[in-house]
């Protein structure tokens, strides 16, 4: 499902969801062009857990990524104007999660949604939530 | 314990950190692919719309994570949360100044005791002064029972 416009919009919608990539070579290669690299943490599960993590993470900035690319499929003409995401709890690379994100709010007048954003793991439990908003045109 | 009013009265608002920054366009598309981003406004470089995306944005880091004179909390310090605020496209390539400030500070208490949130407030400008973007990053500290 795909919206155009902000007419097209309907409270209470869910973005289809998404199980983004999380192998560990993905977070290799976001970690190295973020210049996260080098610790092992986001690269290596042995490393981290050398470090007290339960495995290699995912970088909180790529959740934050994976909730822009999904609202970007959704959106095509859409212009996200702000996104804030918090950091819950840690999102471990090589498993399954799941993206969500659902329409909470609708500004027909300046053309805006406001969306609220979930990353859950294989348990249903929710690693990283948020919101963003979002402009859309009106034609 | 940590009197949050004190440290809010003497800290927010106030600039602490001045840095430079050029956003590589290679370096974001990067990003963005192993986001799983496909707009080509954000993943191909020679696409005439290219602007950096939000997670190399809310990668830029302020020289100091806090003013000079901050008091050290103790306790064990996390990575909270990120947040972007796009108001005009980053261009890859042009000169960056990211002017960094507490914007806010504030307490939760839980079962485990009380966690200290620490919001520094990045502005992005450009060259002319323009306002492009605003980066906010949430350092959790929970803090120690004997504090």
């Amino acid at each position: 499902m795909t919206v155009q416009t902000i007419s097209d919009v309907v409270f209470g919608d869910e973005l289809t969801p998404s199980q983004p990539d999380t192998s560990l070579q993905a977070t290799r290669s976001f970690a190295q062009a973020v210049g996260y690299s080098g610790s092992g943490r986001f690269e290596d599960h042995g490393k981290a857990r050398a470090q007290g993590l339960p495995g290699a993470l995912v970088p909180g900035i790529m959740g934050m990524g994976f909730l822009t690319s999904m609202i970007h499929r959704w959106a095509p003409r859409g212009k996200i104007k702000h996104i804030d995401t918090v950091f819950r709890a840690p999102v471990l690379a090589d498993h399954e999660h799941t993206v969500t994100a659902v329409v909470t709010d609708i500004d027909d007048e300046n053309g805006e949604v406001v969306l609220d954003l979930t990353i859950k793991n294989e348990q249903e439990e929710t690693r990283v939530f948020g919101t963003a908003t979002v402009q859309l045109p009106s034609t | 314990m940590t009197d949050i009013d004190d440290l809010r009265s003497k800290f927010l608002d106030l600039e602490f950190d001045r840095t430079g920054f050029v956003i590589d366009a290679e370096q974001s598309a990067k990003v963005a692919k192993a986001s799983g981003e496909t707009r080509e406004a954000f993943i191909d470089p020679t696409d005439p719309n290219f602007e950096a995306c939000a997670p190399i944005l809310a990668s830029l880091a302020s020289g100091r994570r806090l003013p000079i004179d901050f008091p050290a909390l103790g306790g064990i310090s996390m990575d909270g949360g990120k947040a972007v605020a796009c108001i005009k496209p980053v261009r890859p390539g042009i000169k960056l100044t990211g002017k960094t400030h507490l914007h806010d500070i504030y307490a939760k208490s839980g079962r485990s005791g009380r966690m200290i949130f620490l919001v520094s407030r990045m502005q992005l400008y450009d060259e002319s002064g323009e306002h492009l973007a605003t980066t906010d990053s949430r350092q959790v500290i929970r803090e120690r029972p004997d504090k």
